[in-house]
């Protein structure tokens, strides 16, 4: 079916060909109610751009599986099947967390409707409002519904992410609160003034009621999230989405105000590009420890030794599917451990070289096995983890400083001692010889 | 002549120190006053490196120990090889002859002098 | 009689159903129920200096929503209050009950502070404002006042978040290095080991027995030979190795035994003959 629209996003699309690539795979499983596959034509056109492979399932097709032989099929998974109660038997919340471990990357959409996904979002720290009740917003005037929202990124959602100035994007569905997990990448917050609420009939009583319920009972202001992302320490990333309408066709055309197109499209492309580890991607390259004045690694170091420690970087570069040196990380640091950190210094980057961080420091003068190790975490970015191990001894016999001014004096008396002796067996020996004492002098006088 | 007397009859400290010394003078045969002048000289040699490490530094402690001991080692080798060289103890080293002490002196001397190049650093 | 709202939205639509705002006021009380502070809210513009909440005092605010036109009671679906630090972007909404008849009260008691509010562990101004949100007159969003409160707990962190920003800096305390004693000193002290010298020759020379053998053949190789182990030894001092020592004294030790053996018996012959 070739109408207008989606001529004019392939010669979009076309122009920009050398389609920017995941660094993790290029096939993607959509799973999707065959009834709204096509209200996302625009996304898999986003996606199909960049090079990703599209395969299209309904929830309830035992193929293709997502994961076979504890074996992965895909390198990302989409489930744009919100509303769906039963999954076929190879997508259920264990199976999905499995794929995390298999490093899977996923984009799961979620509905007013309690669904599998529903049950799964908890163990991610995400707290979802009872069902039926949708994020509402009377703010800003609009003719639409509450229900459908326009929101627009500020400074606290993730500007790595998104592009800077994205229009306002159309949302509607469910906000999330969140639990106090680090792993969260909350991607779009929720307006100050939206809540979850239903949409008809909802009463104020009820609101206030919720909130002196305690604890969760108000899902409301700007702390809830709606697209969230997580990234597991193995790497995987998951986001997930309070609501698929943000991806169709139809938000990504409605104006929010005259004249300018909504940001959806943008916004689609942003989070697949997170999720499908595009962007902000790093790897270490190489490792490097030496003396100062050496050039390859010793096995073995000793206490107060100067040491060079440098680490290579790469980002992933998306438009050009190659790993490029990296020299943007302010805040690296090195950890010389010996069950407790006994150095803590920053990696700077090194001017000149594209990529490498070094340091210099001096070895504590404790001996032992220590480590190397960096371990660099931050919001939205791969976790960078390295440990080297390296022992640490004590200086050999030989290796203390000699002649040292301080014990000039001992070494006056040991030699002293040498040549008095040498000195003393010389006329020892040479001398006479008498059988019987020889009295010196005064003898014969006795008193 | 008749002999002078000599001791009034303040007996005091310095008079048997005097004796002592005359009396050591007198009676020790010049080869064991050689031996006897290297002890002292070893003993002189050692209160000057302790009183160095007390006073000033012990810092390479290793070299204290090497120059002090080699005064001291060389000591303790001088005066065996004075006991067995006194004729008045020839009842005692029967089978060792005098050069076989000074044989020994001179063997035990070298090994201590390894030594204590080995540990003076 | 209406005061004048600030109306903060978008251009309106031609149905300008209309939410009023009348009659706010706080009112501070105290502990024991003595009022500190009562004072109507300006809806023009924000109060200069922010409302402080000391102990455990009480904040009581109270409005009236009404329909613009024609002034009657209104209960809107939404009648937030946010309390937002906007240095630590902390949020946190209570909801204000509203009668049917339009009058809203809301009661802040510091001995017992609702759930909803941001912590304050630094005390900074939180930013107060009111919404009001209805599916059938349009929004209103009102900035009330600044609020202080009370200093809190700080929020509980993750205990693994720390990880996620940069540690403090450690460094390693070495042992301090040996201090050396001024070259002087050490070298005067030198002088001094070298002093019995002096006595060891002096007294020597009236006490040695004269050398008039040292020139003999059976005599002299084995003085040189210990004088050659004695330079052996230095010279180990200076710069050789364990083993080159050991083998240079084994080869040393032969001549050296040899020698001994020979200057040792012509001095035993010498004592003996002339007996």
């Amino acid at each position: 079916m070739f109408s207008f629209r989606r001529v004019l996003f392939l010669a979009a699309g076309l122009a920009s060909l050398v389609g920017a690539k995941s660094s993790t795979g290029n096939s993607v499983l959509v799973v999707v109610e065959p009834k709204r596959q096509d209200d996302f034509s625009i996304f898999y056109d986003g996606l199909r751009d960049q090079g990703y492979e599209l395969t299209f399932r309904a929830p309830k097709d035992e193929s293709p599986p997502v994961i076979e032989y504890d074996e992965a099929k895909f390198a990302h998974v989409v489930i744009l099947a919100s509303e769906t109660k039963n999954f076929a038997k190879d997508i259920t919340p264990q199976s999905l967390i499995s794929l995390l471990d298999l490093e899977t990357n996923l984009i799961l959409g979620l509905s007013t409707k309690q669904t599998p996904l529903a049950s799964l979002a908890p163990e991610f720290s995400l707290i979802l409002p009872p069902p039926g009740t949708p994020l509402i917003s009377y703010f800003p005037k609009r003719e639409e519904s509450p229900s459908l929202i326009p929101i627009t990124p500020s400074k606290y959602d993730a500007t790595e992410i998104l592009n800077k100035d994205l229009p306002p994007v159309w949302f509607s569905g469910v906000p999330h609160a969140f639990g106090n997990n680090p792993l969260l990448v909350p991607i779009l917050h929720a307006p100050a003034e939206s809540f979850a609420s239903e949409v008809d009939g909802g009463s104020a009583d009820a609101l206030v009621d919720a909130a002196e319920k305690g604890g969760e009972g108000l899902w409301a202001g700007s702390q809830l999230g709606i697209v969230t992302g997580f990234q597991a320490l193995n790497g995987a990333r998951v986001t997930w989405l309070g609501g698929v309408d943000l991806l169709t066709d139809e938000l990504a055309q409605r104006e929010v105000s005259n004249g300018v197109k909504s940001g959806n499209a943008q916004f689609a492309r942003n989070v697949a590009a997170w999720t499908f580890k595009e962007s902000l991607v790093l790897r270490i390259d190489k490792i490097e420890h030496h003396l100062v004045n050496a050039t390859g690694p010793n096995e073995v170091y000793t206490t107060n030794d100067q040491l060079v420690y440098s680490i290579y970087i790469s980002k992933y570069d998306p438009q050009k599917a190659t790993w490029e040196p990296y020299s943007g990380i302010k805040d690296l640091q090195l950890e010389f451990t010996m069950l407790d950190p006994h150095i803590r210094s920053s990696l700077p980057p090194v001017p000149g070289a594209p990529g490498k961080y070094s340091t210099t420091f001096r070895a504590p003068d404790r001996h032992g096995v220590f480590k190397f190790v960096v371990d660099w975490k931050r919001k939205g970015w791969t976790y960078l983890h390295s440990s080297t191990t390296v022992p640490v001894v004590p200086p050999r016999h030989d290796g203390y400083p000699r002649f040292l001014s301080a014990a000039w004096p001992y070494y006056a008396g040991a030699i002293s001692t040498s040549m008095a002796f040498f000195l003393f067996s010389a006329i020892w020996l040479a001398g006479e010889v008498q059988h019987g004492n020889k009295r010196a002098g005064k003898a014969g006088k006795t008193e | 002549m008749p002999p002078k007397a000599v001791h009034s009859s303040s007996a005091s400290p310095t008079d048997a120190f005097t004796s002592l010394w005359k009396a050591y003078n007198d009676n020790t045969s010049n080869r064991l006053k050689f031996i006897d002048v290297f002890l002292f000289f070893l003993m002189l040699s050692g209160i000057v490196q302790f009183a160095y490490c007390v006073l000033v530094t012990n810092f390479p402690y290793n070299a204290f120990l090497a120059g002090f001991s080699s005064t001291v080692g060389q000591f303790v080798l001088a005066a065996s090889l004075r006991s067995q060289v006194n004729p008045e103890n020839k009842d005692e080293f029967r089978e060792v002859s005098p050069e076989r002490a000074f044989a020994d002196f001179a063997l035990g001397s070298i090994v201590l002098h390894f030594f204590v190049y080995n540990f003076l650093g | 009689m209406l005061s004048l709202i600030p109306v903060f939205l978008l251009a309106l639509s031609a149905h300008a159903s209309l939410l009023a705002v009348q009659s706010p006021r706080y009112t501070v009380t105290g502990a024991k129920g003595s009022e500190v502070q009562a004072e109507p809210v300006s809806l023009a513009q924000k109060p200069s200096s922010p409302v402080a909440l000391h102990g455990k005092e009480t904040l009581k605010l109270t409005f009236q929503i009404v329909d613009k036109e024609t002034g009657k009671g209104v209960q809107p679906h939404q009648t937030f209050l946010r309390f937002y630090d906007e240095k630590t972007n902390e949020e946190g909404i209570q909801p204000v009950r509203v009668t049917p008849g339009g009058k809203a009260k809301f009661e802040l008691n510091l001995s017992k502070p609702p759930l909803s509010l941001p912590p304050t562990p630094d005390r900074d101004p939180l930013k107060v404002t009111l919404f009001i949100g209805s599916s059938v007159y349009d929004p209103l969003s009102v900035e009330l006042f600044d609020l202080i409160l009370p200093a809190s707990q700080p929020a509980p962190a993750h205990p693994q978040e720390l990880t996620f920003h940069p540690l403090p800096e450690i460094k390693h305390t070495f042992r301090p290095e040996n201090k050396q004693p001024p070259r002087l000193i050490s070298a005067v002290s030198v002088g001094i080991v070298f002093a019995p010298w002096v006595v060891l020759l002096g007294l020597w020379s009236q006490v040695a027995p004269r050398p008039s053998h040292l020139f003999s053949p059976s005599i002299l190789p084995f003085i040189l030979s210990l004088g050659a182990f004695e330079t052996l030894l230095f010279r180990y001092w200076i710069g050789l190795k364990l083993g080159q020592v050991l083998l240079y004294g084994a080869i040393l030790a032969i001549p050296t035994i040899f020698t001994g053996k020979q200057a040792l018996s012509s001095i035993a012959n010498h004592r003996l003959g002339r007996k």
